[in-house]
């Protein structure tokens, strides 16, 4: 190595790291100025102002309904602590069945019963989310299915390939398909 | 060790501590000063979220009076939630969601019912507390890791607090003789604000802290699946709770004066500051309000078909360490009992937020000199001999 890092003379280096050394701190104020662009999206988002979801599945026809329906994040399903793989999807009513339906599900596979429909959807028939938990071990073949409850005790059933619904889903579990 | 080398080394341990973060230390105290007063910022700025008493006398609508009036208004928007802030110059609360898909809030005027505007676009408060929360750091499967950063800085500031009462002998003089000399250069004035608002602000820095340092050991908790919640989970209804209707439209539900009637029968001295509309038909109605004591929520939850009550949150469900723990969050931002609480807050928010420059300041203007000429110095000897330890003017200012 070089003579001059042994010298007692302090370096530019040093003079710099001791000016600047208290103030590198400010730095840190990058990262929230990084992560605004994903805030005021995810704000716009939560607003419905970016429309029904990040990826619009589109329309689907359930009996004499139909909804609209949309993945909330065009991303692979995300780990919720203990709950496992979540995959949230948002959905609007048609505008005559809004006084109609009193409740939609969303199940992957088809649900035995009535009792088994899967996660039930919360909000208004506007703009109603559900959050789907997406098993590590779900075949890429796998079906969507809709659920939805009539006032009067109907029911009605509909279901779309879960790639349709959601290629990141299909994506992310080809990437680990290996898993058990 | 001497009595002199202990409080040396107090004092560069209450310096460093927050030396080489204070532009972020000093960032979380702004943005938390702002989120203490948010509401009352977007008040000032913006008209619609104000309500003004058109006479002495003009009773406020119930809620009922007010879904009603929104009803007829805008008979497409849906209400999804009404709430009533503490303070009674601001309209009401309305979350609804629009055909187009569009979620919001609106304000509404407690006294006509009248719609006076939605929310703006840019949530200030949101804004404000998401920055000095979580440093905008999404949360994905837990918490974000920035509000471990930001709540990490609760261990700093505690112990910021005990080295400076450590440092600053006989501290409790300050009370009776306070001490702010202006004439006397910045150095002096800075080491005396420094001094004088920090006596003033031991309470408050003690509680920010403390509560601070909890947020942090939350966010451990949980992200470590340990809970020391006593609250129910409350189950969806039956199929067979919700009734069946023949003609196909949805069956009636109790009207929102006859729930607020119902909880307020059941928690005695209920103050219903909101209510909560169904997310769905197999769930509840939720109607809550603050109790007897301020720092909590208590809430009933009803079955909007028949108006039985599923389940209740009262103060006294909660076990002794809940009772501490969810005084915490209150605690911290002021919002517990009006404006003026939130002033006292923000004021002592300010404070500590220039305790943070001020520190700045008198380390700047002595030690950053003082190791600059160091540096300067041993330039100039280093042809002839070693340099001098930079170190030692450091030290060389204790007492202040």
């Amino acid at each position: 190595m070089s003579k001059d890092i042994a010298a007692p003379q302090p370096s530019r280096l040093s003079l710099f790291w001791h000016k600047w050394r208290f103030h590198l701190n400010v730095l840190l104020l990058l990262i929230p100025l990084g992560f605004m662009p994903k805030y005021f999206a995810d704000e716009a988002l939560m607003r419905g102002d970016s429309g029904l979801g990040e990826r619009e599945v589109g329309e689907v026809r359930i009996g004499p309904w139909s909804l609209r329906l949309a993945e909330l994040r065009n991303s692979a399903p995300m780990l919720e602590g203990p709950a496992g793989y979540m995959k949230g999807f948002n959905a609007a009513l048609c505008e005559a069945c809004i006084d109609q339906v009193k409740a939609t599900y969303l199940r992957i596979g088809k649900p035995r019963s009535l009792r088994a429909a899967g996660v039930i959807f919360f909000g208004t028939p506007y703009r109603m989310g559900a959050s789907l938990p997406v098993p590590e071990k779900t075949r890429a073949d796998a079906e969507l299915w809709i659920t939805m409850e009539g006032w009067d005790g109907a029911m009605h059933q509909a279901s779309i390939p879960l790639s349709q619904a959601s290629p990141a889903t299909i994506a992310w579990l080809n990437k680990q398909g290996g898993k058990p | 060790m001497s009595k002199k080398s202990r409080s040396k080394i107090w004092f560069l341990v209450h310096s460093w501590l927050a030396l080489p973060i204070w532009f972020f230390v000093l960032i979380v105290c702004v943005t938390g000063t702002l989120a203490v007063i948010s509401q009352e910022i977007v008040w000032l700025a913006n008209p619609p979220m104000r309500a003004s008493q058109p006479s002495d006398d003009a009773p406020l609508l119930s809620y009922q009076q007010v879904i009603e009036a929104i009803n007829k208004a805008e008979p497409q928007t849906v209400v999804q939630s009404i709430s009533r802030p503490d303070e009674s110059h601001f309209a009401l609360d309305v979350e609804v969601s629009y055909p187009d898909g569009r979620s919001v809030v609106i304000y509404v005027n407690p006294y006509s019912g009248v719609i006076q505007g939605i929310a703006p676009q840019f949530n200030f408060r949101a804004f404000t507390r998401a920055l000095h929360g979580w440093w905008l750091v999404p949360f994905t499967n837990g918490y974000s890791w920035g509000w471990y950063l930001v709540s990490f800085l609760g261990l700093p500031l505690l112990a910021s607090l005990v080295t400076g009462l450590v440092v600053y002998k006989r501290f409790w003089k300050g009370f009776f003789r306070p001490t702010l000399r202006i004439r006397h250069g910045a150095r002096i004035f800075w080491g005396d604000f420094h001094r004088l608002s920090g006596i003033w602000s031991i309470w408050f820095i003690a509680v920010i802290s403390v509560t601070g340092t909890w947020f942090l050991i939350q966010a451990l908790l949980f992200d470590n699946q340990i809970s020391i919640s006593t609250e129910k989970i409350i189950p969806a209804m039956s199929r067979e709770a919700v009734p069946l209707s023949a003609d196909g439209s949805p069956p009636p539900s109790i009207d929102l004066d006859r729930a607020v009637e119902i909880a307020t029968q059941k928690i005695s001295g209920l103050e219903a500051s909101f209510v909560s509309l169904p997310g769905n038909a197999y769930s509840h109605l939720d109607v809550g309000g603050r109790g007897w004591y301020p720092l909590m929520f208590q809430t009933a939850t009803i079955n909007p078909y028949n108006g039985e009550i599923a389940a209740s949150r009262l103060i006294s469900d909660r076990s002794a360490l809940e009772f501490v723990t969810e005084s915490m969050r209150p605690l911290h931002t002021g919002d517990f009992g009006g404006l003026w609480i939130k002033l006292i807050w923000a004021f002592f928010g300010l404070l500590l937020s220039m305790m943070v420059l001020s520190g700045l300041l008198i380390w700047t203007r002595r030690t950053a000199l003082a190791t600059a000429n160091a540096f300067k110095r041993s330039n100039k000897k280093q042809r002839d001999t070693a340099a001098q330890p930079a170190t030692n003017h450091e030290l060389s200012e204790v007492e202040l």
